[in-house]
């Protein structure tokens, strides 16, 4: 016993001092605190939340969204490397998979913490409300989830201490990548499913008249496939300059930020036209939940959130070719994107919630509530991106996630060799 | 009774096929059920504002008898505005929708409509996920953010606990206190008439401000009202349909009590 703590402690020590072992500590530090934070959720029930009837899904909610958002890029990717045959996207995709099983998982973490009872979270599988979209959500996620497992086999695969002691077990987590074409098929069906759907969990509340309406959906849809890709480009520039068991070919990235920049011209119009149907004429609570966007509480995230930094700039970065080429200035356009994401996610939940109307007769009543996070739902938060930044990190290392030299290996059909340029 | 009809073996038969065929086409039933299913009764509620003094009594009973925690309220009794002078409260129950959107957004069916139109909560069910409070257009169902372990401090001048009381994460509602109408129907007794089998608040308003009976019977006392005066709903824009009239305090009808 005293020869593992011995280990442990030498281990820490050689380790502590590396740009690696910080990262690892600083990312452990998290996740302690997010550990307490979310076990005394679980002890003392959401009351020390800062939820309430008025505002019942706040912070969680978001990273919950989010999450799930960030990581449609692996379904997008997957579907356009194995169903258009762009193959020689195939590393990107490999990086985009790897983030949406994290993502995924992510998600499932901040929602185990956000239902009031965790302990009956099987129910959601088991009994079913077929009319209900969160329903469709929960099996859609779940399968999705299962499909990722799949996708991602190959990856773990990779694992050198799995390779050496069960080289057959290795083998035929390998040989999955032989069923990428049909994983991709039913993983497009299934996010194509989800990601709209999560929209229209929102779209489909007559009682919120910000949310009622039919581009919810479409504007979750396509915010998430910008976000997914962003996220899936951002990780991986930023881990090849990290570190040098990441390799990127530049060529593909920016490529991949082009095709991005003009996504998210497709974007930016359907929000103009979401934008244009609120303004046009008055209806009571959905002018009042459109001016707190933007005049109101939310109006900081919106504009700059969401629209000058979350979209407009990012769009113009990636069509204007000097700042698409400079590795700098495109991974803070990817940046910019994602927060966008997150952003649009954030105010869309609350907007709805801070505007509360009455149900009193005769006057349109419309008053506006307020609601900022916990520490403790910070914390766990915080917590839960943490373990996404750890579980990327540790595929970075050890599971060769980014590294765009394996394109042979990972699709036989592929002929390009490492050592060759690859035509764009 | 249906059951009178045919023997116990029939029936036992009739219940496996029945069974079999349910779990086949669970998928159509469930659609089928979110649409509002019409059965011998429909009760209503009938709350008449001219009457209403904003006592809280009705709250107060609610609290007794469905063992609320003080802090969550079922049926809260708002100020709606004042009228020369004087304030016209509004109770707010559960409204019991024919379409209503809790129902139809819950993930996992905790909440579903009974054949008399009642808008019923599973709290064994329940995952308390929220998706029905923030789907409730009336602020109706309120959440158990904690576990109410104390003394009921309506208990027991305001009368006895009648049901369970619900568990921490989960939201609660209004029942139309479907427990003492289908007691007091099990015994003969007619919901809106007497007592025992009709809503506590409904028994309880001191200024006889609430109605209660079946809106399928032509002459309950709810058609009766109905009939002869005018009614609103809240929020009837979205097509809710709820079971809570509201008789408005207008200027020919004095306030009495």
């Amino acid at each position: 016993m005293k020869l593992v703590f011995k280990t442990i402690r030498e281990t820490v020590r050689d380790n502590i001092r590396t740009p690696w072992g910080i990262w690892l500590a600083v990312l452990s530090g998290f996740l302690f605190v997010a550990l307490v934070a979310g076990l005394s959720v679980f002890w003392f029930g959401l009351s020390i939340t800062n939820l309430t009837d008025l505002v019942p899904w706040g912070l969680w909610i978001t990273i919950d969204l989010s999450s799930i958002a960030v990581s449609a890029g692996a379904f997008s990717l997957c579907a356009g490397v194995y169903l258009f045959g762009l193959k020689r996207y195939a590393p990107i995709a490999r990086t985009a998979t790897f983030v949406g099983l994290i993502g995924y998982t992510m998600a499932m973490l901040a929602l185990i913490l956000d239902i009031g009872r965790p302990d009956r979270f099987w129910k959601s599988l088991v009994y079913w409300n077929t009319h209900s979209l969160l329903w469709e959500v929960t099996m859609c996620v779940m399968l999705y989830l299962t499909v990722l497992l799949f996708e991602t086999m190959p990856i773990l695969a990779s694992f050198e201490w799995l390779r050496k002691k069960y080289p057959r077990i290795a083998e035929k987590m390998e040989s999955v990548h032989h069923y990428a074409p049909v994983l991709a098929i039913i993983g497009l069906g299934l996010s194509s499913l989800h990601q709209s759907s999560l929209g229209a969990v929102y779209g489909v509340i007559k009682a919120r008249p910000i949310w009622y309406k039919p581009e919810m959906a479409v504007l979750f849809m396509f915010s998430a496939i910008v976000g997914g890709i962003a996220l899936t480009l951002l990780a991986s520039m930023l881990s090849a300059r990290l570190t040098p068991k990441a390799k990127v070919n530049d060529m593909l990235v920016e490529r991949v930020a082009q095709f991005l920049g003009y996504m998210m011209i497709g974007y930016l119009y359907f929000r103009l036209w979401d934008w244009l149907a609120q303004t046009y004429t008055y209806e009571p609570g959905r002018t009042e939940a459109f001016e707190l966007l933007t005049k109101g509480t939310l109006s900081f995230n919106f504009w700059f959130g969401e629209i000058i930094f979350g979209a407009l700039l990012p769009t113009f970065l990636l069509l204007y070719k000097p700042t698409r080429l400079s590795p700098l200035w495109r991974m803070l356009a990817l940046a910019m994107i994602v927060g966008g994401v997150v952003a649009f996610r954030f105010d869309t939940n609350l907007v709805g919630f801070l505007t509360v109307i009455s149900y009193l007769p005769g006057k349109a009543m419309i008053s506006y509530t307020h609601y900022t996070p916990s520490f403790v739902e910070w914390a766990s938060g915080l917590g839960i991106i943490a373990y996404g930044l750890l579980a990327f990190s540790i595929g970075v290392k050890y599971l060769r996630v980014v590294d765009h030299r394996i394109t042979s290996e990972e699709h036989e059909t592929v002929t390009v060799s490492a050592g060759e340029t690859v035509q764009a | 009774m249906m059951e009178n009809n045919i023997s116990r073996r029939d029936f036992i038969k009739l219940s496996a096929v029945g069974l079999a065929v349910a779990a086949g086409v669970r998928t159509i039933t469930k659609v089928e059920a979110s649409e509002g299913a019409k059965g011998e009764h429909q009760w209503a509620m009938v709350i008449d504002q001219s009457k209403c003094t904003g006592c809280d009594q009705c709250n107060l009973v609610c609290h007794a008898h469905n063992d609320i925690n003080p802090d969550l309220e079922w049926n809260k009794v708002l100020n709606a505005g004042e009228i020369d002078g004087k304030i016209v409260y509004l109770p707010r129950p559960c409204m019991q929708c024919e379409h209503a959107p809790c129902v139809e957004v819950c993930p996992v069916g905790a909440s579903y409509y009974r054949d008399d139109g009642i808008v019923m909560m599973d709290y064994d069910k329940c995952i308390g996920c929220r998706y029905c409070m923030v789907a409730c257009p009336y602020d109706a169902r309120s959440f158990n953010w904690e576990a109410f372990t104390g003394e009921n401090p309506a208990v027991p001048e305001w009368g006895e606990p009648e049901v369970e009381r619900r568990p921490r994460g989960v939201p609660e509602k209004c029942s139309f206190c479907y427990n003492r109408i289908d007691r007091g129907m099990a015994v003969g007794l007619v919901p809106g008439v007497d007592a025992e089998a009709t809503p506590a608040c409904c028994v309880a308003c001191p200024t006889g401000a609430r109605a209660f009976g079946d809106l399928n019977d032509p002459n309950s006392n709810v058609s009766q009202i109905l009939r002869q005066h005018p009614s609103y709903r809240l929020r009837e824009n979205l097509g809710t349909n709820p079971r809570v009239y509201y008789l408005p305090v207008t200027e020919n009808r004095v306030v009495e009590g």
